[in-house]
């Protein structure tokens, strides 16, 4: 992808996951500033890797799943040291009131996603990324394993403990993994 | 989309030509080989070093304006508009990433590919006509592949013969068709109706050979305008 150089594919490929990408953050932020400049960052941090992408070997939701995680791993590495690190672009001045509603919205839209998330919290780090992706991000395992770099079998392996050592701290409704619910 | 994904957008945008425009002056301090892409770093640069702010807009209606763009509409049919012949592994894995394996080749204005380029038939396959488009002023073509029109089998084989000195000038010959399996890479020759270099200097727009390897479908060449395909 040539997305660092072809504004028409910038366009094409930002108007295909905007969506996709907002949701992503909103389940994992409640704050609407915060979920604007990491929107924000998770395209740039794409524009930046896009080269990393190969066509063949997996879909482009999946790579950009990956990249956004990185984005979010990063920026709760910042928060933990309190490093206020500027980004090229700040999500949260391109926002005008109505936009700031309009991302409640969505963040109150993922209130119950945030709180499986949270239950998930004691999972190894793992197999936690494996289920987030599947059971949160609908990705297919194949996609979830693309997205973490790992093998498919890998995948399922992790998500099945995972899954199993869930139990029923998160209830069916809030945790539906494609397929197998 | 609400504004804020607009205003984003435009952002990444910005970023992108202005990150261009930097990549563009580090090219010109090298040596210049007088490539048509280091003229472009050269005037991309230039413009950034003049204004800033009209960076966006200046790249992406001049300099540094795509080569090609594959868009995949909403009923699953992939639109291919080729602006400049260049890039074709460029182009070809972008068609990938929309499931259409592709063999793309630009040969010079005075070649073509040996044919057969396999064992098999080179005739094309029976189908749905692919309509392919000239832009009226002779820059670029598109096409559009329907859903199911290309299967995984398949292999879309686009050939293009230019004036590499004049790729401003309309492709002297460019053949499309959809062959079963895989190709062999391209071996080139001579046109069997030589095109030899062109002079220097503006010229005026020789007649376009469009060899089609559609089903017959009515000539559709002369298409609307690329120009006016601003979506």
């Amino acid at each position: 992808m040539r997305l660092n150089e072809d504004p028409e594919a910038l366009e094409a490929f930002y108007r295909r996951h905007v969506d996709a990408v907002m949701r992503f953050v909103v389940r994992r932020v409640s704050d609407p500033h915060l979920a604007a400049d990491l929107t924000a960052d998770v395209f740039l941090a794409a524009v930046d890797s896009a080269h990393t992408y190969r066509p063949g070997r997996g879909s482009e939701i999946a790579w950009l799943y990956g990249v956004a995680r990185n984005v979010m791993a990063a920026q709760q590495r910042k928060a933990i040291r309190e490093v206020r690190v500027t980004s090229r672009i700040s999500g949260r001045r391109l926002m005008d009131d109505d936009d700031l509603g309009r991302m409640e919205e969505r963040i109150d839209a993922e209130r119950r996603v945030r709180g499986a998330l949270e239950a998930m919290r004691e999972l190894p780090e793992g197999e936690r990324a494996v289920l987030e992706l599947v059971a949160i991000d609908q990705l297919t395992v194949a996609e979830a394993a693309e997205a973490l770099g790992i093998r498919q079998v890998t995948a399922r392996v992790r998500l099945h403990r995972a899954r199993r050592a869930l139990g029923d701290v998160v209830s069916p409704q809030a945790v539906y993994v494609k397929g197998q619910a | 989309m609400s504004n804020f994904e607009e205003r984003l957008l435009s952002a990444l945008k910005e970023d992108v030509a202005a990150r261009s425009a930097r990549e563009g002056m580090v090219a010109t301090t090298s040596v210049r080989r007088g490539s048509r892409r280091r003229v472009v770093g050269l005037a991309a640069a230039l413009t950034g070093v003049a204004a800033a702010t009209t960076v966006a807009v200046t790249l992406f209606s001049a300099g540094s304006t795509p080569a090609f763009a594959v868009t995949k509409a909403a009923d699953g049919s992939v639109d291919v508009w080729i602006k400049e012949f260049r890039e074709p592994e460029e182009l070809e894995a972008k068609l990938a990433e929309e499931g259409v394996k592709a063999q793309v080749d630009y040969l010079p204005g005075d070649q073509t590919c040996e044919e057969p380029r396999n064992g098999r038939s080179q005739a094309g396959r029976a189908g749905e006509p692919m309509e392919s488009k000239i832009g009226k002023d002779g820059k670029g073509i598109s096409f559009q592949l329907k859903p199911g029109q290309i299967t995984a089998d398949e292999t879309l084989v686009l050939r293009v013969s230019f004036d590499h000195a004049h790729p401003d000038q309309p492709p002297t010959a460019t053949s499309l068709q959809i062959v079963e399996g895989e190709v062999e890479p391209c071996t080139a020759v001579p046109l069997p109706e030589p095109n030899g270099p062109r002079p220097a200097g503006p010229e005026p727009t020789g007649p376009v050979t469009t060899e089609k390897f559609d089903t017959g479908g009515p000539g559709k060449d002369e298409g609307p305008s690329l120009d006016t395909r601003n979506d």
